[in-house]
């Protein structure tokens, strides 16, 4: 592969992002499954990095995984988003920030089509005055949140602990880094490195010290399929997709993966747990299985966050094999605890995958 | 007082005008930017669609301009008109009067890079037409060892509004077949297979080709844009198409990969195209006049234009716009 | 059979800007295919459902609209990056699954059917939470591939948020927070106004008819619907 082939498009698909004063909207699955990410998104940005992060507590879902369920009609999601705009104004902000990739692809699209249909933005105006009485300023910057942390990745660098390196032996580690579809491929413009090659992860990869891995299936989808995800006799599509990610990245041992979408880590990492229990085959190195991890997860591990404080406990895929890897300390018997060390209990081992 | 007419440009159109030209008793100055005659005809290994070697061709035109003015390693780097026609001057710190002024400055390549997911200049295995039109020519080319399969993609640059060219280029395809013959005479026991949307055989001999290469030269010819290209761990190409025909999509592993990359305008000539007041048309080629009998004229007087710099073509058509500008500089020099 | 905007499809179809963003004019070079990931594993073809659409034939589209096909595309909009026309199949489909919808042929496939769980589930969370997804509705037992930590996860919801920073069910800030009763309210005013409301109405409404039609409870008919699969069916073998 000529690394150079792929520098010259990153250099073309460029940015701008604005270096402060945000408003920050959060990701229904973020928020669920991945709670620690936020949390370690704003204590990063807001306490490490000085930035100001404004969350207006009466924002609420863009609709997006509705809208792509096919749940709710496209102006409905259009007017949730004009709503979400006018939260913005009321705030005094003007550079929005969302935690979720389908929002992106979604705050994107809606910009693009009123763009395109200026009709239908008058529509949405009357229909948001209609329903809240409320009126909207398009963002000046819109950002997906992994854009902002790929903006300051240098500076999360100067703070590392623990860099993407194999402790023992001083190798990069071999990082696998997945895009969420909605991020750049309705709009590759609108993406750091465009769709082919997004650079937003590469660069956080690189700037941390690990070595990123391609491989042929590297751009497709994580099978999430919305309605194929649900509704569960669909559910095969979705672990069809990842199945075969897995096939095809397996010949190049990635230590680990990375994500900016909520939803393709829970689906990286659940459907080897599935596979594992289904075939009896687990990916990467004996038998635990390769960690799907979110882009927060990964900048609180170079910080130097605690696991548990960054919710590595709730994936499914036993994280330990990594920090050791990375000679990240960590505390067993905090792992599954509440508060104050509250005994949670443990969840049951799984019979196939291997767990700690 | 000589009647210089400047032909800017010394590939096919160029050396074929200024030769009937001089025939017609005017004065043609050849002013060519390379440090050779022939522009990319002379790059060619054999010609579509009989395989006809190109030097077949490229050394009678070169043959026929002997005698003629030429200015090689040369380019236009001003041009202005005054009152007997145009002033141009040259990089060469010449400066040359002339009565009018034939735009033949040809096409670039497609820049195949542009193609992202094709991955022309990050996988090793991925190279254009030009460069196995090189390979066939020299016999050299270290990204070809010996491939047991080989995939020809059609359209490159062309038919796709994503990479800004809608337009067809023309002689892709006829360009395409003639290659996968070609590649099967040097590795007969590889699979060759070609990856089309149309298989546009316009010409004379054409339809036979495409004949030969499916019935003389199993190459397979398979309806289906290829969609993406990616290497797998043994620097092999995985791509992914559909095989429109029957319905379904397919992937295939392939150790060599053609790009038929489109023609474009060769934008070297855009600041003396400005000065002269030609625009470019939506294909962002040289506007004539009209592609009927305004062939090769321009929205203005005295300027004209023969060759790819207007349009994609062929050879065949090349030699005939360069022969018909002749006429028409001919015509108006003599104010007929 | 009667349907709504029988006779009317295309036109109705056409009106929508999915449409007008996503069919610009196939010429039929199969990209979107090539990517695409259900047509890999579903009888699925994306470029052949746009053909369809751009044909403006009635009789087909009605045939399009009554099928599983259209159920199959899991919006990833692989197809969007690629083509050639700058088409989008993955928005034509986005159309297509609501005029589906509103006309009511989707009662008429296995996959179509399926929307009731997807609009009873997602539109629930987003009038009753804010969110579409919510944990405390998220059961462990019809979603097991969420794993033994799931279930932990599940057992110890409001324990282990604390610890984890959240502020769930608070108010204020934070993640998973309470979402004031105004935003609720007003989530509700925009179903109403831009339609949705009436189309979740409906799909609950079709549900509950066709569960009477099978003599099923509306509990019975909705674990139906979200298991049936006619695997043979659907799968490109």
């Amino acid at each position: 592969m000529i690394i150079e082939g792929k520098q010259k498009i990153w250099a073309d698909y460029q940015k701008d992002i604005p270096d402060d004063h945000y408003f920050y909207v959060r990701s229904c699955i973020r928020q669920a499954f991945w709670p620690g990410s936020e949390v370690t998104f704003l204590d990063i940005t807001r306490n490490k990095l000085g930035k100001d992060f404004y969350e207006n507590p009466y924002h609420t879902t863009c609709g997006g995984i509705a809208y792509h369920s096919d749940t709710i009609p496209q102006e409905t999601a259009m007017t949730i988003i004009a709503r979400q705009f006018a939260l913005m104004k009321e705030s005094g902000y003007e550079n929005y920030v969302c935690s979720c990739i389908t929002s992106f692809g979604c705050y994107t699209e809606t910009l693009e089509t009123w763009h395109e249909y200026p009709e239908l933005e008058a529509k949405i105006r009357q229909y948001l005055w209609d329903s809240c009485k409320k009126e909207f300023a398009k963002p000046k910057y819109l950002a997906h949140a992994s854009d902002i942390i790929y903006k300051f990745r240098f500076e999360i660098a100067k703070q590392m602990k623990f860099p993407l390196v194999n402790a023992k032996t001083g190798k990069p580690l071999k990082v696998v880094e997945h895009i969420g579809c909605h991020y750049s491929k309705m709009f590759p413009s609108k993406g750091f490195g465009g769709a082919e090659y997004p650079h937003v992860l590469v660069g956080m990869i690189e700037a941390w010290g690990g070595e990123v891995v391609d491989y042929p299936e590297r751009r497709q989808c994580c099978g999430f399929g919305f309605r194929q995800y649900f509704v569960q006799a669909n559910r095969g599509y979705s672990e069809s997709n990842t199945h075969k990610k897995f096939e095809s990245m397996e010949p190049y041992e990635p230590d680990l993966i990375i994500t900016n979408c909520p939803g393709c880590p829970y689906f990286l990492d659940r459907w080897q747990y599935v596979i594992a229990e289904q075939t009896g085959k687990t990916y990467g190195k004996n038998g635990y299985g390769i960690p799907a991890l979110t882009y927060e997860e990964v900048a609180g591990l170079v910080m130097g966050y605690d696991p548990w404080d960054l919710g590595l406990q709730m994936h499914q895929v036993a994280i330990e094999p990594l920090l050791e890897k990375m000679g990240i300390p960590y505390d067993p018997k905090k792992k599954y605890q509440g508060l104050n060390g509250k005994d949670l209990g443990q969840p049951m081992c799984p019979s196939c995958i291997k767990s700690v | 007082m000589k009647e210089n007419i400047l032909i800017i440009g010394g590939g096919a159109a160029g050396m074929e005008a200024a030769t009937q030209l001089k025939k017609l008793g005017l004065t043609p100055i050849i002013i060519e930017k390379s440090e050779a005659l022939g522009g990319h005809i002379a790059q060619w290994d054999r010609l579509f669609p009989a395989f006809h070697p190109a030097k077949d061709v490229v050394a009678p035109m070169l043959d026929g301009v002997k005698g003629i003015d030429v200015r090689l390693n040369t380019e236009v780097a001003d041009i202005q008109r005054d009152a007997d026609g145009f002033k141009a001057a040259l990089s060469n710190g010449e400066t040359i009067n002339a009565k009018a002024v034939v735009l033949a400055t040809g096409f670039d390549l497609f820049k195949a890079e542009r193609k992202q997911e094709y991955g022309y200049g990050i996988y090793n295995n991925v190279i254009t037409s030009l460069e196995l039109e090189k390979f066939f020519r020299t016999g050299k080319d270290e990204r070809i060892n010996n491939p047991q399969k080989i995939g020809f993609v059609h359209c490159v640059g062309a038919r796709d509004v994503k990479v800004g060219n809608t337009y067809c280029s023309k002689v892709c395809c006829t360009t395409a077949l003639k290659q996968a013959c070609e590649m099967k005479e040097v590795f007969p026991n590889a699979e060759v297979y070609t990856f089309y949307m149309d298989l546009r055989m316009f010409g004379p001999g054409y339809e036979d080709l495409y004949l030969k290469t499916q019935k003389d030269f199993d190459v397979k010819c398979i309806r289906g844009r290829v969609c993406e290209v990616s290497e797998d761990m043994d620097g092999r190409l995985v791509i992914k198409a559909e095989d429109t025909l029957f319905g379904k999509p397919l992937k295939m592993t392939l150790d060599l990969l053609v790009l038929m990359c489109s023609m474009e305008k060769n934008k070297s000539i855009d600041k003396i195209q400005q000065q002269l007041g030609i625009a470019n048309n939506s294909d962002g080629f040289m506007q004539n006049r009209d592609m009927y009998l305004g062939l090769n004229g321009t929205a203005k007087d005295g300027v004209f234009v023969a060759g790819t710099c207007t349009a994609p073509k062929s050879l065949p058509d090349t030699i005939a716009e360069a022969r018909s500008v002749a006429v028409e500089v001919f015509n108006y020099i003599n104010n007929k | 059979m009667e349907y709504r905007f029988k006779g009317h499809l295309v036109e109705e179809l056409y009106k929508d800007y999915r449409i007008k963003e996503g069919m610009k004019a196939c010429m039929n070079c199969g990209v979107c295919t090539a990517v695409c990931p259900a047509a890999e594993f579903y009888k699925y073809n994306p470029k052949n459902i746009v053909n369809i659409v751009a044909r403006k034939n009635e009789d087909d589209l009605e045939e399009l609209l009554k099928n599983d096909t259209i159920w199959y595309c899991g919006e990833c909009m692989s197809c969007v990056t690629r083509c050639p026309r700058a088409n989008a199949p993955g928005l034509v489909i986005m159309a297509l699954r609501k005029l589906s919808m509103r006309s009511g042929l989707y009662m008429l496939s296995e996959k179509g059917k399926q929307q009731y769980v997807v609009v009873k589930d997602l539109c629930s969370n987003i009038l009753n939470y804010g969110y579409c997804v919510y944990p405390r509705t998220f059961d462990y037992e019809t979603h097991k591939e969420f794993g033994p930590v799931g279930k932990w996860i599940n057992d110890n919801l409001d324990d282990l948020h604390a610890r984890m920073g959240s502020n769930l069910d608070g108010d204020g800030p934070g993640g998973l927070r309470k979402i004031p009763k105004e935003s609720l309210d007003q989530l509700k005013n925009i179903f109403d106004v831009t339609g949705a409301t009436e189309l979740m109405e409906q799909v609950l409404s079709d549900a509950h008819q066709e569960a009477v039609k099978e003599n099923l409870s509306d509990e019975e008919y909705f674990m139906k619907v979200y298991t049936e699969n006619d695997w043979e069916k659907h799968l490109n073998h």
